[in-house]
């Protein structure tokens, strides 16, 4: 029988080790083991907040996300303004490295004075400084191109504005924050603007986005705003409003055409304008929108609503002759004279020739009362419902304030104030036979409704008047164009300068309406102090008035009411 | 006993694996969504710029200028066009 060896309890194997070492061993690794469930615990359990909190510090970041500026669009959903991405260049001014080949080149690139770049990195302890704002993307990329350390692009949105100076008075502009400034810019900028959201994310380290730890804050996008503008009617106006103002060496000129329909603004411009998108040395004459802001007294304008309210209240028909010799009427103690002495008148004669005396003794018939009720019910002394910054409501007083004086030359459109947006409004009353039409700004689909203020009969009587006053013998035969009827009212007014009339400056105006028998549109022309000696509203805005029309018509598609001798003449060179 | 435990820990260390793996894919593709979306945004602006441009170029002004400079255009009159009334003779 063989020995049996134990391998378990071999003396060879048995450790002459004592045994606390091995313990002593296994202690520490427990007690390691046990600090850290002890570090886990204080990480996960007792300090989570804090090192959640630092973890998030260091990787998660809020995003704002920019909201979108609505656009604003013509009747025929043209763009009037929209916003496009533009870079801006930003700057850490301790960072930026001093290479002057470099920053001269990067201030030919943004066209800017070299002493203003070096002002706006001057500042050291600043952490951040625009250098230029909103400008090309291809000039930014050559400028990130030059390499410059320390200096930034950033993705901004810039405004822009196609239709440029035509539209600007009704556009308005924005600032660099992209900020509604003037016009519907300003008055629909909560509409417009929108509201930016916002995200919360986690990004690595390089930069890119993970993960987002919250839910998302959509932005909302503005409005898109489509405005009741007709972006060519606009530009015609506006260029032949320009035309005008250059020939006859004005000052300023505006002009305003109206549905009476739907009561819808097609063109509203002034002269002089500027353009949107470069505003640099603007003065307050450019920026004024005369239509709405400027009033002055109507003048003529005014007699067609006086010898309407004398037809309404049955005091005289069109008919009725009235005596205006010796083309003089006192009354008070002022006298009141006509440009030319014209004896015996039909009212409506005294509407064509412009009568001052024939419309003053029609006045003298009515009440003061009346009289103040019908102007304020069209709108004189009124301000417009227009969601306009700066409009005036003109200057209408108290009836039991006036004067008989007073009542005389109110009758013919001196003592009141009015703005030319006003009086083309107030015109809606003879177009929409006897109806006061709401004005809009913006697009709008319906027939407005409008408020009764004359019979309508009475309306369409003082309509052929008017047309009479266009006509020949009135005193607006330049207001004419071809293939339409048209009817309007000159006025020429001097202008006020403190307490009284300076001298030597007028405006020249013309409201009408066309075509007459069923008309589509109102046009009221104003230049303001015409500099070459002629004046008359006739003249000066008349012109006017006759292209504005004959192309708004011709747009709206409208089949001339006149007979048109055709200039068309097949397989020969026409001549004009 | 022992080979479930190790059978056990096999599958939970290769679900810890599978974990790890599966959070990797999920921030790569979220970096890829989010590059899709600036990009789609990027295309969007330079939609815009585009319409404007494509409407600077159409303004009534450079038409009108172009129409009368170029192609010896003038504006039409009542008494240059002829009016086709539908049902009626022309």
């Amino acid at each position: 029988m063989s020995r049996s060896v134990l391998y378990t309890s071999s003396p060879l194997l048995a450790s002459k080790t004592p045994v606390w070492r091995s313990r002593l061993v296994l202690v520490f690794i427990a007690a390691g083991f046990l600090a850290l469930v002890g570090r886990a615990a204080w990480v996960q359990v007792i300090k989570n907040d804090f090192f959640q909190r630092q973890g998030e510090v260091r990787f998660a970041r809020t995003l704002e996300l920019p909201a979108n500026r609505g656009r604003i669009l013509d009747r025929n959903g043209l763009l009037l303004a929209t916003s496009v991405p533009a870079s801006s260049i930003w700057a850490i001014p301790e960072d930026v490295e001093r290479d002057k080949g470099k920053l001269a080149q990067m201030a030919k690139l943004l066209e800017m004075p070299r002493a203003e770049l070096e002002k706006k990195l001057q500042d050291d302890d600043k952490t951040f400084v625009w250098i230029k704002r909103q400008v090309e993307e291809s000039v930014a990329r050559e400028v990130l191109a030059l390499g410059i350390k320390g200096v930034y692009q950033r993705t901004e949105f810039k405004r822009q504005y196609p239709e440029g100076e035509a539209a600007a008075h009704v556009v308005g502009f924005t600032n660099v924050e992209d900020r509604g400034q003037e016009g519907m810019e300003l008055a629909f900028e909560k509409e417009l603007a929108g509201r930016p959201g916002s995200r919360r994310v986690i990004k690595d380290r390089l930069g890119r986005i993970v993960e987002d730890v919250r839910e998302q804050v959509p932005p909302v996008p503005g409005r898109d705003l489509q405005l009741s503008i007709d972006s060519k009617v606009q530009f015609f106006a506006y260029q032949k409003l320009r035309d005008a103002v250059q020939q006859h060496k004005a000052k300023a000129g505006s002009v305003v055409v109206l549905d009476v329909q739907s009561g819808e603004v097609l063109a509203l411009a002034n002269y002089p304008s500027y353009s949107p998108a470069k505003r640099v040395n603007l003065s307050g004459a450019q920026l004024r929108n005369r239509a709405l802001t400027d009033t002055f007294e109507p003048g003529s304008t005014m007699k067609p609503f006086t010898v309407a309210l004398a037809l309404d209240r049955g005091l005289v028909r069109p008919e009725t002759p009235i005596q205006t010799a010796p083309g003089r009427i006192t009354i008070a103690g002022s006298t009141i004279s006509d440009a030319h002495p014209y004896g015996v008148l039909s009212v409506a004669e005294v509407i064509q020739k412009s009568s001052n005396v024939g419309t003053v003794q029609m006045a003298m018939k009515l009440q003061p009362k009346e009289m103040w009720e019908l102007f304020s019910s069209v709108g004189f002394g009124q301000r417009p419902q227009l969601p306009f910054p700066g409009i005036v409501s003109g200057r209408l007083r108290a009836y039991k304030t006036w004067r008989p004086i007073e009542q005389a030359t109110m009758s013919y459109g001196y003592g009141v104030s009015v703005s030319l947006f006003q009086l083309a409004r107030a015109y809606t009353v003879f177009a929409r036979d006897g109806e006061l039409v709401p004005v809009t700004l913006l697009k709008s689909q319906a027939q407005a409704a409008g408020v009764r203020i004359l019979d309508p009969n009475n309306a369409q009587s003082v309509r052929q008047m008017l047309f009479m006053a266009a006509g020949p013998g009135g005193t607006a035969p330049k207001a004419q164009t071809i293939g339409y009827s048209v009817g309007g009212k000159t006025g020429t007014a001097r202008k006020q300068e403190g307490k009284g009339y300076a001298e030597g400056k007028y405006r020249g105006f013309f409201v009408g309406l066309a075509p007459v028998d069923k008309p589509r549109i109102v046009v009221a022309v104003m230049i303001d102090e015409p500099g070459t000696g002629v004046y008359y509203g006739g003249e000066v805005a008349a012109p006017v008035f006759s292209t504005t029309v004959q192309q708004t018509l011709r747009m709206m598609g409208l089949q001339p009411d006149m007979n048109v001798k055709p200039q068309i003449v097949v397989g020969v060179e026409e001549s004009f | 006993m022992l080979r479930v435990n190790i059978l056990l820990l096999a599958g939970v260390m290769a679900s810890a694996m599978y974990l790890v793996r599966l959070q990797y894919e999920s921030r790569h593709l979220y970096t890829e969504i989010e590059k899709a979306q600036s990009e789609a945004r990027r295309l969007d602006n330079q939609r815009e710029r585009l319409l404007a441009d494509k409407r600077g170029q159409a303004t009534p002004l450079r038409v009108e200028q172009i129409a009368k400079d170029q192609l010896q255009m003038r504006p039409a009159t009542a008494g240059i066009t002829v009016y086709v009334t539908q049902g009626a003779a022309p």
